[in-house]
């Protein structure tokens, strides 16, 4: 079956009932970004010591930060369109226990990161953790989405992106909260946690979002799904190799000391530059399956 | 409400579409075997360290730290660990004339009992050494708490393994620390680093 045929069958300007995704996802990140950089900013200027309860229930309410925002942002206005995506919490769902069952199991225990990984130079540490902690958590998205929406409930590209946002936040969900819950770090810290794996695990799904829309709209050559995958891979495997180092600052004789600050930077900066990246190259691959479907049926689309 | 233009899906997948799914797990695999490869090199990465004048040679984990202090021919440590550092110490001691193997450790167990907090001797046994050679063994456990009151760390339970062995006039205790709770998986460390001691 060739996809273009069948492409060709439907009328062109069909109009479905359903969200735009990107407004919501660029939402999801102004609201996640503008709340936690406010409270790291705030942490920086006004060192309020909390006691340690009212930190930890602080530190781990936070986690839930982005479920909320994208409950709010993306998921109720679904239920008011004609068309919604329904699997978007089920999707949301599954990887946070995937991440839970298998995700964290094997970077922990069987690759033992905090052992050898660390202590390596920039360079092996951003191979490393492409290969391993990179390479899990796209497989683990990849294997959600290919058996929960692929190709079932892909009906135009936004649907790719809509359920990668949501297998991020409910991975990211977990990863956050397993942290905060280990470390006790304070509410700010914990803040730049929570946006950082945020981003992390977003950004990553991003890239698997576009291999699909790839794979599924355009019928792309086989290695560009897999191309793909491993462009997640690698930006979270830079994303974790790099954001440790800047988020600790310069060893002196009077001790180390956080900054947050730095990381929140690095962190906003790396969302707004891939965001737009993924932004661009849907668009354009958009663009072009728009330009193909018109000489392929004419100017009229008839 | 803004609403994006849309085209009926389709609900099977092309063979062009089945074969990015099948490579795009290869891919998964692939890498993930790689990321094995590179854990298993770094993490069995060893460094020699040779000392003449003891007449020692012995590999050892290439990110464990060597420090070499007046009371032990070298110690080295993983200070990646968090808590209690694991150890591993190499001392060579005289032996004299009647010198019995376990007077040696007895003499060991009365000076760590004045520097370790709750030692206790948890027995004794053979060790049979990679070339088929018999050393005695000493297994023994104690409290390691920070040296700052002001740090406030938890207490940690270490367990330690003494082996000695007595060559050419000289007795040889290579000695094993480590949290009892990784205890076992550093066991396997300390096997590979008799292995490959050459003394």
């Amino acid at each position: 079956m060739i996809r273009i045929r069948q492409i060709g069958q439907t009328d062109a300007a069909e109009s479905y009932g359903i969200l735009p995704v990107w407004r919501r996802l660029s939402l999801l990140f102004i609201f996640l970004s503008a709340i936690c950089g406010g409270m790291i900013v705030a942490g920086e200027a006004l060192p309020a010591v909390l006691n340690v309860e009212l930190n930890r229930a602080l530190s781990l309410s936070l986690t839930s930060l982005p479920v909320a925002l994208w409950l709010l942002i993306a998921v109720l206005p679904e239920y008011r369109v004609e068309r919604p995506r329904r699997r978007l919490i089920g999707v949301a769902v599954v990887s946070g226990l995937a991440a839970s069952a298998v995700g964290l199991p094997l970077a922990e225990a069987f690759f033992v990161l905090d052992q050898w990984l660390p202590l390596q130079s920039v360079f092996q540490r951003i191979i490393g953790f492409t290969l391993t902690a990179g390479m899990i958590d796209a497989g683990l998205r990849f294997t959600v989405l290919r058996y929960l929406i692929y190709p079932q409930a892909l009906r135009v590209r936004g649907d790719a992106v809509a359920y990668a946002l949501a297998s991020a936040i409910g991975y990211s969900f977990y990863l956050s909260l397993v942290l905060v819950w280990r470390l006790e770090p304070t509410w700010n810290n914990a803040a730049i946690y929570v946006l950082s794996s945020f981003t992390i695990q977003v950004v990553s799904s991003l890239f698997i979002a576009l291999g699909i829309i790839e794979s599924y709209f355009s019928d792309a050559f086989p290695l560009v799904l897999p191309a793909n995958l491993l462009a997640a891979a690698l930006v979270n495997g830079v994303l974790q190799a790099l954001l440790p180092g800047l988020l600790s600052g310069p060893l002196s004789q009077a001790g180390a000391a956080d900054r947050p600050l730095f990381g929140l930077v690095f962190v906003v900066a790396a969302a707004l530059v891939s965001v737009t990246a993924a932004y661009f190259l849907y668009s354009n691959s958009e663009r072009l399956e728009r330009e193909a479907y018109v000489g392929h049926e004419g100017i009229d689309g008839i | 409400m803004a609403f994006e233009t849309g085209r009926s899906p389709a609900v099977q997948i092309t063979p062009r579409q089945r074969w990015s799914i099948a490579f795009s797990y290869m891919l998964i695999v692939i890498g993930l075997l790689l990321g094995v490869n590179q854990r298993d090199s770094l993490l069995n990465q060893t460094s020699v360290y040779s000392n003449i004048a003891a007449g020692i040679s012995a590999s050892y984990p290439a990110r464990w730290l060597l420090d070499e202090s007046a009371d032990n021919v070298f110690r080295i440590r993983d200070m990646s660990h968090l808590g209690f550092k694991t150890t591993i110490e190499v001392r060579s001691l005289p032996v004299g004339a009647d010198g019995a193997e376990r007077n040696l450790l007895d003499h060991l167990s009365l000076q760590r009992s004045q520097v370790f907090i709750d030692y206790s001797v948890l027995g004794y046994d053979t060790y049979r050494m990679p070339d088929d050679s018999q050393a005695i063994s000493m297994a023994y456990t104690f409290v390691s708490r920070d040296a700052s009151p002001f740090l406030e760390g938890v207490s940690s339970i270490v367990n330690g393994l003494d082996i000695l062995l007595i060559r050419r006039g000289q007795a040889l205790v290579i000695s094993l620390r480590a949290e009892s709770s990784i205890y076992q998986r550093e066991l396997a460390t300390f096997r590979r680093f008799i292995e490959n001691l050459e003394f």
